[in-house]
């Protein structure tokens, strides 16, 4: 087995990486995949890594709205698959970042347009030109997840914190090990810390129990996630609410620094009336 | 004479004197050991060896039949004999028991993870065969073993473990599982944490009770056994006078 990256490898920021495809999958629609996707994206490239974000929900394509890049569409990954265009021409670069570039799905066919060879083919590609490729899976188990997880070397498996979510987790994580997928991690969504205290949501032992999976990161539930995502400005452009931080944290960790794991606590009524450094 | 052995890839269905038996007399043979126990193989998919026979096509689909009809799925036939290996593949089987991992695991097909090979099981009898596995066994995933079946690990909600033999689980068990599927009534369960959703010994069925949410049951090893055709669940401390 291989040595987990959350105990960092990289210590020089400018050492170029070797590539890596990185899959964000769930089971579950909407859990938070393609934030999470066009946000640790950002993230990573502003770190000055080399990144393009895959969308491989063909036919119901998002990622290009939440990163408001959806005007600039002219060439997608079918075209490409199907020679239509380079694949130079089918990337969308984001200026928000020195190298990050967006390679969007189709709106008009669906999942069978590529096949899971196909995609290999695609990373092959990208794994020349970048540090980072991140493929936004769509939800389910079916052609759509398997085409994005064949070319994946990390999995990154994001849930939210209720028993639904957990038990799809626990059936793609098996699905990604039975092919032969090691790294494993897994993302824990829209945490909120009162409610976890609660017991109305799972806590982070709870998953841990049924899951048996390391986690990279958790992410707390933020009200500027919905207004960005709409506004095509992911949070982590500018953002410095909970959540921004903590995906910052998870791209921190994937590009191979050590940052220790918090798990958020909810704040008594002392901290909540002086603010939460007293 | 047909054996039914765990192998690496799932069940392997042994034709042993297939050269020497006409090949409908085999067919009926495994028809009535899969009607037989039903819910053994149900959704399983099988490999068939059948030595030196020489198959043609249409008698390869005579079985094929034979498995769709009970939901079971043919992958692959070896054979000593080189007609039989080409007629095998020209129907898009495999021939031999190495795949890679992609080809076995499609969404639709859930990975039969029986690991460890192991030669000849006497199902569910003393000293049998068993299949020894160290990990959690997760939802979807199918554990399929004539013999006996021990995980250390835990068993997940939605996994399903079924076995010719006992079951133990070093481990919480939550899936669903079945001993002595293969028709053993002796056969028992037995967990650390014993919180299936549903067990089945032989013919009987048990259904817990769903627990109140939260609601955490008590750990203490417990086995599940056949008495008067009922499933009971005992302590393991008295396994002693209940196994008698």
């Amino acid at each position: 087995m291989l040595p987990s990256i959350l105990n960092g490898h990289a210590m020089n920021e400018h050492t170029p990486l070797e590539a890596q495809v990185i899959t964000v999958t769930s089971g579950k629609g909407g859990v938070g995949k393609t934030t999470l996707t066009a946000n640790v994206g950002i993230a990573l490239a502003q770190l000055g890594r080399k990144v393009v974000v895959v969308d491989s929900d063909i036919g119901l394509r998002n990622l290009d709205l939440v990163m408001g890049l959806e005007h600039r569409i002219v060439y997608d990954i079918v075209d490409y698959v199907e020679g239509r265009c380079r694949l130079r021409q089918a990337l969308i670069r984001d200026k928000r970042a020195a190298e990050l570039f967006l390679l969007p799905a189709a709106q008009t066919r669906d999942k069978t347009a590529v096949t899971p060879q196909q995609m290999i083919q695609v990373c092959d590609e990208l794994r020349k030109e970048f540090e980072f490729i991140l493929i936004d899976s769509p939800a389910g188990i079916e052609q759509g997840f398997q085409n994005a997880l064949a070319p994946a070397d990390l999995v990154l498996v994001v849930i939210n914190p209720e028993v639904s979510s957990v038990r799809d987790a626990d059936r793609v994580i098996g699905l990604a090990e039975s092919q032969g997928k090691t790294q494993i991690y897994l993302v824990i969504n829209r945490v909120v810390p009162a409610r976890v205290k609660r017991q109305e949501m799972l806590s982070v032992e709870d998953i841990k129990e049924v899951l048996s999976t390391e986690i990279i990161g958790i992410v707390p539930e933020d009200d500027a996630i919905l207004s960005a995502s709409n506004r095509g400005m992911p949070v982590v452009c500018n953002g410095k609410g909970p959540a921004a931080l903590a995906y910052r944290d998870i791209a921190r960790r994937l590009s191979g620094e050590h940052v220790p794991l918090e798990i958020p606590q909810a704040l008594g009524w002392w901290q909540r009336l002086f603010g939460k450094a007293s | 004479m047909i054996a039914i052995k765990g192998y690496r890839h799932g069940l392997l269905i042994v034709f042993n004197d297939a050269a020497q038996t006409p090949w409908f007399a085999h067919l009926r043979e495994l028809e009535a050991k899969l009607d037989a126990t039903p819910h053994f193989f149900r959704g399983s998919s099988v490999a068939f060896d059948v030595k030196d026979a020489t198959l043609d096509e249409e008698d390869l689909r005579r079985a094929i039949d034979v498995l769709r009809t009970r939901e079971i799925k043919l992958w692959a036939v070896i054979s000593q004999n080189a007609e039989t290996c080409a007629r095998v593949r020209s129907l898009g089987l495999a021939d031999r028991l190495t795949t890679t991992v992609a080809a076995r695991c499609t969404p639709e097909q859930p990975a039969h993870l029986s690991e460890g090979a192991r030669n000849s099981p006497s199902p569910s009898g003393e000293g049998g065969d068993g299949l020894f596995v160290r990990r959690r066994i997760r939802s979807g995933q199918i554990l399929r073993h004539p013999g006996h079946i021990v995980i250390m690990g835990d068993v997940n909600p939605g996994a399903q473990i079924i076995a010719g033999g006992d079951i133990i689980v070093w481990g919480r068990l939550n899936g669903a599982v079945h001993a002595g599927a293969l028709g053993n009534p002796k056969a028992v369960v037995c967990a650390l944490e014993m919180s299936p959703t549903c067990v089945r010994i032989a013919e009987a069925v048990y259904i817990p009770r769903t627990l109140e949410r939260g609601q955490r049951k008590k750990r203490a090893a417990q086995i599940a056994l056949l008495k008067e055709q009922e499933i009971i669940f005992a302590p393991w401390d008295v396994l002693t006078h209940t196994l008698k």
